[in-house]
């Protein structure tokens, strides 16, 4: 059973279509890259499989059932815009989020001294959050979201805002979660995170989805660089869509190659191999997600 | 859900209870009453005038003015004593004396009688006898005027000069500690021969100093033209002194305009402190939801409760603030009433009485959560559609004015014991049936207007929360700034908010 199945859900607001026709699944352990530009959908979709916000069309699964805070037992959630109550003590907080996911108050306020003390808080227990620095805040919050342990853990862009530590606790917990067994799923426009985190990713824009797999799916959209260093011109190898001169050595010229996408590197080699192309270096450049994204979303980004 | 709710009011109920301004507030009420009767003892002002009796005629004219101040005086105390006795009911401690029979205006002689066998504290020792706690209960009321001595300067004084003799006495000087007088009275040397005397006073002259006054230099007036025309002096004074006598009927005490005002205090005092406690837990919730706003806290809390369970939680927690702090000051009342040995549940027992059945309590529980509910489902709106304390004063402002303003006329009404068509208008519009009903129930009001406006006053909270939870649930994550009316009536025809 995949823990998170939206399928051709459309959501508008008026005459806007905010996400259009959208559909994806994300199975338990996965980290799944929700990514897109501002204004792609990303949170209206987190918005409608927490039923915060309703679909106009579509279905959406959450762990087997439909969307509902009867669900929330299961669910840890960490908006993209964070807020605590600041007269209420971090572990009065974790306690508080933990009841309304249905926890009794003394596992939540043991499994919260556990996170506390996890994320280096546990000295700031009972102080007040209005006391307590921004980065702090930022932890208490992340705790508040896993304190129930859940089965899906929904992260709207959760690096915005927390400092290189942070990032790396907050990346320590995604990994931590999806190893014990919860599918993640985190929307950034922040692609470095993805490329470290992700299993697979879907890139949305307009509300559409433009791409849904994994990593190296999503670098194979585009053409493949190679560089190398030849006696010849690479020109009219197979699977070459040209082949740019970066200088000389001698006899040997080095070589900027662009393959066509889904050629695989390999054959190229292989090929140079058997019809006697000699050959001093052949390097495969690995496309950046940045790369992809620009590629792949380019102009439909709001 | 219930769960839910029930969470979302526990700490919205501890998030008010944390604040310093509920404490001072829910302390504030016990606090007065406690320290009001110490403090007043400190700042009370005397109410007593003083008169300075200047009698250039020869002195009869000043001491008849005198004998006229003690004998009203004496009169006063009588009545508050006859009162007390009643009240107390004390009568068998000297079933003949004046003080122990019915109600009736007291003549001069019953009051020279009452001086004669005492006065108050001969009244006092008699009912010594039956209750000493009874006799040593009883205050005279103050005295209304005090007589003093003018001094040389003032009698010697020539007419012309006197005007300046007085004036260090009628305005002492800033830096003076002396009290300036309230009365001077000049009896001319030729009072008699010509009914000029003059009077200063220290700012506008009570009607009754006047009045009593005209009363004794009328007499005196009027008594020497008889003597003159030829009427023995004694038969003179007589005829002078000619009155009616006035029997006064009264209603018991406790009973006519005054069981009006008695039976009203309770009730009127619910409704006051209905509409302060919504005033004020009202704005604490506001606060707390608009804090939720700005804090950016509402995604989280609704990725765990719906907005409905959100809705009534914050209201079952602002009824529930409201609530301790009306069993707060009644506990107080009732402690105080405990420790004082009953004094003050003597008092309030005329006022109990329009709240002794169990329909009238379960009128005033009922209007009383029905408009905390009403009123605070207003706020939890505003609150909702505010980003901030600023923008929530906005709409706040007009909605407290618009709930306050007929209070006072209300108030008025019910003392004066009016019902009048303003006072069954406001019972029949739902914003105004709580305070109206609570303020009625002590001068009278009909069961069937009762049940007919709780009735509609259920009915408007359905459709209130009904209306305003649309606006509620479609306002929590909207953003956009400041809605019109037109804005807020469009939300509510939104049958998908």
């Amino acid at each position: 059973m995949d823990a998170l199945r939206l399928q051709n859900v459309v959501k508008r607001f008026g005459d806007f279509t905010a996400v259009e026709d959208l559909s994806f699944s994300v199975a338990a352990g996965e980290v799944f890259g929700f990514l897109g530009g501002n204004g792609a959908g990303k949170t209206t979709s987190l918005r409608m499989v927490l039923d915060i916000l309703r679909p106009d069309a579509g279905t959406i699964a959450v762990l087997g059932r439909a969307p509902g805070r009867g669900n929330s037992a299961l669910l840890g959630f960490l908006p993209e815009e964070r807020g605590l109550y600041r007269s209420m003590t971090a572990i009065d907080t974790i306690v508080y989020f933990g009841r309304l996911k249905g926890m009794a108050a003394a596992d939540a306020r043991a499994e919260g001294k556990v996170l506390l003390e996890r994320f280096g808080l546990a000295a700031f227990a009972k102080t007040s959050v209005d006391k307590l620095s921004k980065g702090m805040a930022q932890k208490v919050q992340l705790a508040t979201a896993v304190v129930n342990k859940p089965q899906l853990l929904l992260l709207d862009e959760p690096f915005s805002g927390l400092d290189p530590v942070n990032q790396g606790l907050l990346e320590d917990e995604i990994v931590r979660a999806a190893k014990g067994g919860a599918a993640v799923v985190f929307s950034t426009h922040v692609m470095q995170h993805a490329e470290r985190l992700c299993d697979r990713l879907l890139l949305l824009a307009r509300g559409r989805k433009l791409f849904e797999g994994t990593q190296d799916a999503a670098r194979a959209t585009l053409p493949v660089e190679i560089h190398l260093a030849a006696q010849r011109s690479p020109e009219g190898l197979p699977g070459v869509i040209d082949a740019q001169l970066r200088g000389s050595d001698g006899a040997w010229q080095e070589w900027t190659v662009r393959l066509q996408p889904g050629h695989d590197p390999g054959d190229l080699l292989e090929y140079c191999t058997a019809q006697g192309v000699t050959l001093r270096r052949f390097e495969q450049r690995r496309a950046s997600l940045h790369e992809v994204f620009l590629h792949i979303v380019g102009g439909e980004a709001r | 859900m219930l769960q839910h709710i029930m969470l979302v009011a526990a700490r919205e109920f501890r998030q008010i209870a944390m604040t310093r301004s509920f404490w001072f507030t829910l302390l504030i009420l016990p606090a007065a009453f406690g320290f009001g009767p110490v403090f007043s003892r400190f700042l009370d002002k005397s109410d007593t005038e003083t008169v300075m009796l200047v009698d250039q005629s020869g002195g009869t004219v000043g001491a008849a003015l005198r004998q006229r101040i003690q004998l009203d005086e004496q009169r006063a105390a009588l009545d508050a004593l006859a009162r007390y006795v009643r009240r107390h009911d004390l009568q068998k401690a000297a079933p003949d004396a004046l003080w122990a029979q019915p109600e009736r205006w007291y003549s001069d002689a019953d009051v020279a009688r009452f001086t004669a066998e005492g006065g108050v504290e001969g009244a006092r020792r008699a009912i010594a006898r039956v209750s000493r706690e009874d006799a040593e209960g009883f205050k005279a009321p103050e005295a209304g005027y005090r007589v003093v001595e003018p001094p040389a300067s003032v009698v010697r004084a020539a007419p012309g000069a006197i005007d300046k003799a007085l004036e260090p006495l009628l305005h002492p000087g800033e830096k003076s500690q002396a009290r300036p007088i309230d009365y001077v009275v000049l009896i001319p040397r030729d009072f008699g021969a010509s009914p000029a005397v003059r009077l200063w006073a220290n700012g506008v002259p009570r009607g009754a100093f006047v009045a009593k006054l005209q009363t004794v230099l009328t007499q005196e007036l009027r008594t020497r033209y008889l003597t003159a025309n030829g009427l023995p002096p004694q038969a003179a004074v007589a005829a002078s002194a000619i009155g009616p006598a006035i029997q006064v009927t009264t209603p018991p005490e406790g009973s006519g305009r005054e069981r009006v005002f008695i039976r009203s205090i309770l009730p009127l005092a619910c409704a006051y402190i209905l509409m302060m406690s919504l005033v004020l837990s009202g704005s604490w919730m506001l606060q707390g939801t608009v804090e939720e706003r700005s804090n950016k806290l509402l995604e989280t809390v609704l990725a765990c409760v719906s907005p409905n369970e959100l809705m009534y939680g914050k209201l079952v927690g602002t009824v529930g603030v409201g609530l301790s702090m009306i069993v707060t000051w009644a506990a107080c009342g009732a402690f105080a009433a405990y420790a004082t040995h009953g004094a003050i549940a003597e008092l309030i027992r005329p006022a109990l009485a329009p709240v002794s059945s169990i329909g009238s309590v379960a009128a005033i529980l009922y209007f009383f959560t029905a408009g905390y509910v009403m009123v605070s489902m207003l706020f939890l709106v505003i609150g909702a559609m505010s980003d901030s304390m600023r923008d929530a004063q906005g709409y706040l402002t007009p909605v407290i004015l618009v709930i306050m303003m007929p209070f006072t006329l209300l108030v008025q009404a019910v003392l004066r014991g009016a019902g009048g068509v303003g006072v069954e208008v406001l019972t029949w519009i739902p914003l105004y049936t709580p305070f109206t009903v609570l303020a009625r129930l002590g001068s009278g009001i009909p069961t069937w207007e009762v049940l007919g406006s709780g009735v509609t006053l259920a009915a408007f909270i359905v459709l209130e929360v009904w209306l305003l939870g649309r606006v509620f649930r479609a306002s929590l994550l909207a953003g956009g700034g400041k809605r019109s009316l037109g804005q807020i009536a469009a939300l509510m025809r939104r049958a998908d908010a």
